[in-house]
Formats: C-alpha cells, structure tokens, sequence
C-alpha cells in the first residue's frame, strides 16, 4: 500500500499547481516516503543524460538470477498407454526410449510402443515422438496399421498420474528415411503435436528393413 | 614496360576490389540470424548505466538482468562506459567496443578476482550436442581466487581463474555441482547445487559476486537448439506382406528365433545403460 501512495505522490506534484480546485483535494496525500525521494532522483539524474537512440535496438532479455536452493521443475505426466479404435490399438504400452549407440532411435519390441524420452511428454509444447514397429522379428508390430489411420481419427494417450489426453489425427505422411524430417519430428519448440512414427514402403530383403517412415501428425483435442 | 606494370595493378586493384566487396558482403550478413550478442550484469547490489558515446543505452541496468545486445553485432560501441545509475560516475571504462560480428557471445559485467569491475567476452560454443546429452559450461565471474568446481563428487575443473571457464557434454538429467577454492575440499564457496542437464541445450553458469563480502551466487543462460536427432527411426525388420504365405513366414519365424536371444539381451543392456 506504501508503493502505490508512493505513486500517487510523484503523479499528483506536478499538476497541483497548475489545476488548483477543491475537486482535487482527495488527490493530495498523506505521506512522503523515501522511497519517494530517490525514485526522483534517479529520474532527474537521467534527464541529465540523453537516452542514445541505440536504446530502441536493446531488447530485454530477463533475469539469469539463478536460485541454488529451488528444487528442479517437475517433469510433466509420462506416457504409459495407447489407446487407437480404429486400428485396433487397445491401451498398447509405452515405454521411454532414447537413442542406440549408433545414434538411430531406440525402439522397443513389437508389442511395445517407444516414447523418445528427449521429446515433450504429449501434449506438451514442441512436437512429442512416439515410434513403434510395423513388424518385429517376424510378427505384426503395434503399429502395423498405422497407414490407415484416417486424418481426423481420434485416439487417447494415458499417462502415468492416471490422466488420458485425447489427440487427432491432422495429416499423414511417408517418406524415404533419409529424408525424414526431423527438425519438425523432434521440434522442441512450437504448439503441442504428436508424431506417430514407423516403417513403410518396400521392404528390402538384403538390410531386413523398409525404405520409408510412415508418419501421422496429430494435434491435442 | 608500360604493360609490364600495368598488369600487377589491375590485379592489385582487382585483388582490393574483391577485398572491399567481400567486407561490404560479410558486415550485413554477420549482423544477421547467426549471431547472438548478450550482455549479463553480474555486480551484486549495483544499479547501473550502460552509455555509449554520451547516451545512455541500457538506463537502470540491475544484476541479474541480461539484455540482448545482437542488433549491434560488427558494430563498434565509442566510449563505452558502465555508470553508476544516474550518476557520471564511471564504474567500468570499457573504451571503444568491438562487438563481435558473428558467433554466440556472452558479455558479462563482473568483479575481477580483486574485486574491480570488469567485462569480460565470453564466446559460447553453440556445436552440436550428442543426442541424450547436454552441455554444462561454468563461468568463474567472481571476486574470488582460483576454483575447483565439483560435479558429482569429481573435480571437473580444477585452478578455474577468474575470467575462465571448464565446459563438458554430460548424460541429459541432473548434476550435483560445487565450488571450492582450488586445491581444497572447504569451505564449499557455492553449492552444492543441483543443476538440470538438459538434452540438446547448453546450461552456463556464472560464478559471481564477491567471495570476502559474502556475496557469492550464480547466474545461468540457457542456450537451446543445438541438439541432434536421432539418425533414423527403423520399426520394422520384417516384411508385412498380406500375400505372405504360411511357409515363408515359418522360414522367417526361424531365422528371426536364432536371433532374438541375442537380440533381446541386447536390447535389455541398453534400456538398463
């Protein structure tokens, strides 16, 4: 309450004088704070030096105060299940992945859907990856009709704190490997998505796998 | 003869020509996306003025604050000084600054190991980042002589002096950092902390303050979008073939059997790595 009596005060100075009346009364205050005192002196003392035009061009860019004693922010609820009706997909499990020694991503079993533990937790901002397989060792994988998911089907993610988040499809996708794109897959950054990521195409007898990702993008319901 | 030194001239002109064109070229380019200009205060209790040439730039900059100073990069800044705010009192005479053109760059404001304001330029190394990992880079910006700092009870870096730093790419998840005086286990000048490593961002830390008027802490900049993906995401071994006929996938059950044990254990090493 000081501060904002404080404030009053440097507003109501100068116009006192220049518009006298009863009607102003209620404006003059009560108190004069110190702090008062040397707000008005740093003011003056600036006027004193001109602002540099090149001021416009400095862009504030936040505190680095860093707080030693303040616990890590809490990671958000992870993924645990999916759940896909118009694939079959009934509360398949999702375990957390991240990446092989050879740098290409991990994925689990056939039964098992992989979440890319270094992307968002779905429906976190940036572009959440989960990946499974097509066909593993010689039976279908969870994802094994992931292609014909239509755009616009709704499906549902479980998380670990017993939550569900409810997700659609927005388009659908394939590409040769090499050419997936991976800054928008593994985007950190932007609006919320989820990527749903595995094999398609022809499938080459000579390396056991298939020349193209088959992606679904969707976004939170 | 004539001809003769007409020839080294032309090229001498030419050579000058390319020259200047590559300097009018390279100036507006640098001054572009990629570069990264930061000025970070890091003099506890002090309010001040950032003037250049008579004007004041940043007016009542505060510690901890950073502002984002990239508009200026290639520029030189005439008569750089650093007031107390509101005053003409000079507290850093910088002089004439050049800011640097490209690169990722911190500029901090800081004590020297005696105590005396300073800055000090400190280029921030933006390189790729394995993926799974982070980058941790401290800062010593301190009124304080030589550091160790510690990482999970190892001393990562050791005789740190003021104005240097120690940088390493760790395992994405959390540290335990502290700071001691160099060659010593006590007292613990800062920390311990825990400090988040997060994948495909640089955590740096500055060590700041002043370590005889017990106002040592830390300030940390976040520098994200350097990380790296995955290679490729293979999700599928075997072929889905709706014409597949039962011996063919008999044959493949086999050949995939001999191989799962090995595969499988392989498998549990990495999720359980």
């Amino acid at each position: 309450m000081d501060e904002a009596g404080s404030g009053v005060v440097a507003v109501a100075a100068a116009p006192e004088a220049d518009l006298p009346g009863p009607d102003l009364e209620p404006i003059v205050p009560t108190t004069t704070e110190a702090p008062v005192v040397r707000t008005l002196d740093r003011a003056v003392g600036r006027d004193e030096r001109p602002l540099s035009p090149l001021a416009a061009q400095v862009v504030p860019a936040g505190s680095a105060l860093f707080d030693l004693d303040a616990p890590l922010p809490a990671s958000g609820p992870v993924p645990i299940g999916l759940t896909i009706d118009g694939i079959d997909i009934v509360d398949a499990p999702i375990v957390d992945v991240g990446v092989e020694p050879n740098g290409e991503m991990e994925i689990p079993g056939a039964t098992e859907i992989g979440w890319y533990r270094w992307s968002p937790t779905p429906g976190a901002d940036g572009s959440s990856v989960l990946a499974a397989h097509i066909a593993w060792n010689g039976r279908d994988g969870v994802f094994r009709d992931l292609d014909d998911l239509e755009v616009g089907a709704r499906f549902t993610v479980h998380y670990d704190d017993g939550t569900a988040r409810g997700f659609m499809a927005v388009e659908k996708a394939q590409y040769a490997k090499e050419e997936l794109p991976f800054d928008r897959v593994c985007s950190k950054v932007g609006e919320p998505s989820l990527v749903l990521i595995t094999c398609g195409g022809d499938f080459n007898r000579g390396l056991n796998s298939y020349d193209d990702n088959v992606v679904v993008y969707a976004l939170p319901v | 003869m004539t001809g003769l030194l007409e020839i080294p001239l032309v090229q001498k002109a030419l050579a000058i020509l390319v020259v200047l064109f590559s300097v009018v070229l390279a100036a507006p380019a640098s001054a572009q996306d990629d570069v990264t200009i930061m000025l970070a205060h890091g003099i506890p209790d002090t309010v001040v003025d950032v003037v250049v040439d008579g004007g004041v730039v940043i007016p009542g900059f505060e510690f901890g604050d950073m502002e984002d100073l990239s508009a200026f990069a290639g520029q030189t800044l005439t008569a750089l000084t650093v007031n107390l705010a509101g005053t003409d009192t000079v507290a850093i005479d910088v002089g004439d600054f050049a800011v640097p053109a490209e690169g990722n760059v911190t500029v901090v404001a800081h004590l020297d190991a005696d105590g005396v304001p300073t800055v000090t330029v400190f280029e921030n190394d933006t390189s790729p980042i394995a993926a799974a990992e982070g980058r941790l880079v401290v800062r010593h910006a301190a009124a304080a002589p030589q550091v160790d700092i510690w990482a999970n009870d190892v001393a990562a870096f050791t005789n740190v002096p003021n104005g240097g730093e120690g940088q390493a790419d760790l395992a994405a998840g959390t540290i335990s950092a502290q700071v001691v005086p160099a060659g010593v286990l006590e007292p613990v000048v800062i920390g311990p902390a825990e400090l988040p490593i997060t994948e495909g961002e640089t955590l740096v830390v500055y060590a700041v303050g002043s370590l005889e008027d017990e106002t040592l802490t830390v300030l940390a900049q976040s520098i994200a979008g350097h990380g790296t993906a995955p290679s490729a995401v293979n999700t599928g071994n075997t072929p889905v073939d709706n014409g597949t006929d039962a011996t063919a996938l008999l044959l493949l059950g086999a050949v995939a059997l001999v191989g799962f044990g090995m595969v499988a254990s392989r498998r549990g090493a990495l999720v359980q790595g």
